[in-house]
């Protein structure tokens, strides 16, 4: 009942993604993380987000304000879809070497169902106060080298506070 | 334009002592480092570079990721060479350098400097290899120096775990081949990357080429036309000037000697027992008095000549009998007709002909209002002048004595 009260107030956090800052390790040069975070892109099936040398993906996706994160929406092939999935709010500089050196903010375990698209609940308490969000691909469905996503979106909601990317100096004309 | 942090790993270890590359190893690979740190900060304006060193009290961070070219320019000096390079944390290290970088736009790359033995395990140098290539690392690789303890391998297979759509590159830079940043400079290490190059490496690669040039001798004529454009415009006026001075001599000799070879196959023809004396024995006059064609016509003939007696002096002069040509046994007696009718003809054509080419110039000579009508015309020069007219009749004495013994030839013969 909570959640679904708190899942009103909730929309695509796309807007507030600081783009210059987001990073994604272990992607193949030619399939980036643009195809599955940006908007229109995401949309389309044929782009995706590949991994490069084994299945393993590091995203890190800073925020241009503080939000709050309700759930995730993924979309990816059922063979090669991401399986184990470790969230960590608000670290910055993260490597494969250190994942397992921080507790994550949270785990999820996917199911075939929700690489279909249906949204991913997260703790909601963990994310009340994100700048940014890094996403570690475990591993795949199917345990093989390659892992491939279609769509990533973050719900969640905006803090009142100033968003500085729109604080324009004003003229006195 | 790729936008870029960079480290570059430097090798300052006691192998760099060594002199093989001018003036020592080290000396030559910080101007390389130099060159490399200019060209990545020049060719994007935020564009990093940062330098570590491999050697020495464990790996040393220089300089983090910096644009500021002063900054990593002055780290290079005053470093200590010693101890032995470990390249696995040394690599690592730049990896971790490049993690933290403040933009995290820039795709990282490490530009690692071997010139000592790599110590390090193949299989070892493989993994590192794809945890760079799994953190987006792409690896550019200078070895020279050392070559032994399959070096070339182990770095090999290093830059192959990382490539990744072709942004690794590896060179060997044998010693005493050429400078390190000249080799450098044309490499894929500076031009890579599949966007031409950097314009800064374009330069800078003229300019190397143009610093090379000037250490030979360099500009055209030791002067350096920016510097100073109208000394060198006067320079290369003059220069082309005696260039055709010198082209006009070249032709005049090379006529002489053509003249010469004529007269040559002019006595060879004249060995064979081919009725000629009445036209060599013409009086050069008569074909002077020709007029206003004689010109053309005489290069016509000079040409004519000239082809004859190359293809046939030897063969008319070898050939006592009537032009009989040297024919292997199976030509037909067509060819052979049709060979000894063309060498008649030729040897004929030469006879009449190559006379008057011949003589020419005597013949000019020999016409003494001619020649004193030029004289005269001449500046500065006084055609009644006693030394003038000396020579004037030494060579029309001359001129006669030859045209005698001619004749005297031809009566012989005939």
């Amino acid at each position: 009942m909570a959640a679904g009260l708190a899942a009103r107030h909730q929309v695509d956090l796309v807007e507030c993604i600081e783009w210059v800052g987001v990073e994604c390790l272990n992607e193949k040069s030619d399939r980036t993380y643009t195809n599955i975070l940006k908007q229109g892109y995401r949309e389309d099936n044929g782009l995706m987000l590949e991994s490069d040398t084994d299945e393993q993906l590091l995203m890190y996706i800073p925020f241009n304000q503080v939000v709050k994160l309700h759930s995730l929406i993924i979309r990816a092939p059922a063979e090669e879809g991401p399986k184990t999935i470790r969230l960590f709010a608000n670290r910055q500089n993260m490597g494969f070497g250190n994942v397992g050196d921080f507790p994550p903010s949270d785990v999820l375990t996917l199911t075939p169902e929700h690489l279909q698209g249906k949204p991913v609940l997260l703790k909601y308490v963990k994310f009340q106060n994100v700048r940014s969000l890094t996403i570690f691909v475990e591993d795949n469905q199917s345990g093989s080298e390659e892992t491939k996503i279609q769509k990533l979106a973050i719900i969640g909601s905006t803090v009142e506070t100033t968003n500085m990317s729109e604080f324009k100096k004003v003229g006195h004309s | 334009m790729v936008l870029e942090a960079t480290m570059i790993c430097i090798d300052n270890s006691e192998w760099m002592r060594n002199g093989d590359y001018a003036p020592t190893r080290f000396q030559a690979m910080a101007d390389a480092v130099n060159l490399i740190c200019g060209a990545k900060t020049q060719s994007n304006p935020e564009n990093t570079v940062g330098v570590l060193t491999m050697a020495g009290k464990g790996v040393r961070v220089l300089v983090t990721p910096t644009s500021d070219l002063g900054k990593i320019l002055s780290c290079m000096h005053g470093l200590d060479i010693g101890g032995e390079m470990n390249l696995t944390s040394g690599v690592q290290v730049a990896q971790l350098a490049l993690k933290h970088r403040q933009n995290k736009h820039q795709r990282q790359r490490i530009v690692l400097f071997a010139g000592s033995p790599v110590a390090a395990e193949k299989k070892t140098l493989e993994a590192i290899g794809k945890k760079l290539r799994k953190y987006n690392v792409a690896l550019d690789i200078v070895s020279f120096g050392e070559e032994d303890e399959g070096k070339q391998e182990k770095l090999d297979s290093l830059v192959n775990a990382v490539i990744n759509n072709e942004n690794s590159h590896i060179i060997h830079v044998p010693p005493g081949q050429a400078i390190l940043s000249d080799v450098l400079i044309s490499s894929s290490i500076f031009t890579g990357d599949g966007e031409g190059g950097s314009g800064f490496a374009a330069a800078a690669a003229a300019g190397a080429a143009a610093a090379a040039l000037d250490a030979h001798g360099g500009f055209e004529f030791g002067v350096d036309p920016n510097l100073d454009p109208e000394l060198a415009l006067a320079l290369r006026v003059s220069m082309e000037e005696e260039r055709s001075r010198q082209e006009a001599a070249a032709k005049r000799a090379a006529e002489e000697a053509e003249k010469n070879q004529t007269e040559g196959g002019e006595s060879s023809s004249q060995g064979g027992d081919i009725a000629m004396t009445d036209t060599s024995s013409a009086p050069p006059v008569l074909v002077a008095d020709k007029g206003p064609d004689f010109m053309d016509e005489d290069t016509a003939l000079l040409e004519q000549a000239l082809k004859m007696s190359m293809a046939e002096a030897a063969g008319a002069a070898s050939t006592q009998g009537a032009g009989d040509v040297p024919v292997g046994e199976g030509m037909s007696e067509d060819l052979v007709m049709a060979l000894q009718m063309s060498m008649h003809e030729a040897a004929g054509a030469g006879g009449s002909t190559t006379t008057p080419a011949d003589t020419d110039i005597s013949r000019v000579l020999g016409d003494q209002s001619f020649v004193s009508s030029v004289l005269a015309s001449l500046p500065g020069v006084d055609a009644n002048d006693p030394s003038v007219r000396e020579v004037l009749a030494s060579l029309q004495e001359e001129e006669k004595r030859k045209n005698d013994s001619k004749g005297k030839d031809t009566e012989k013969q005939g």
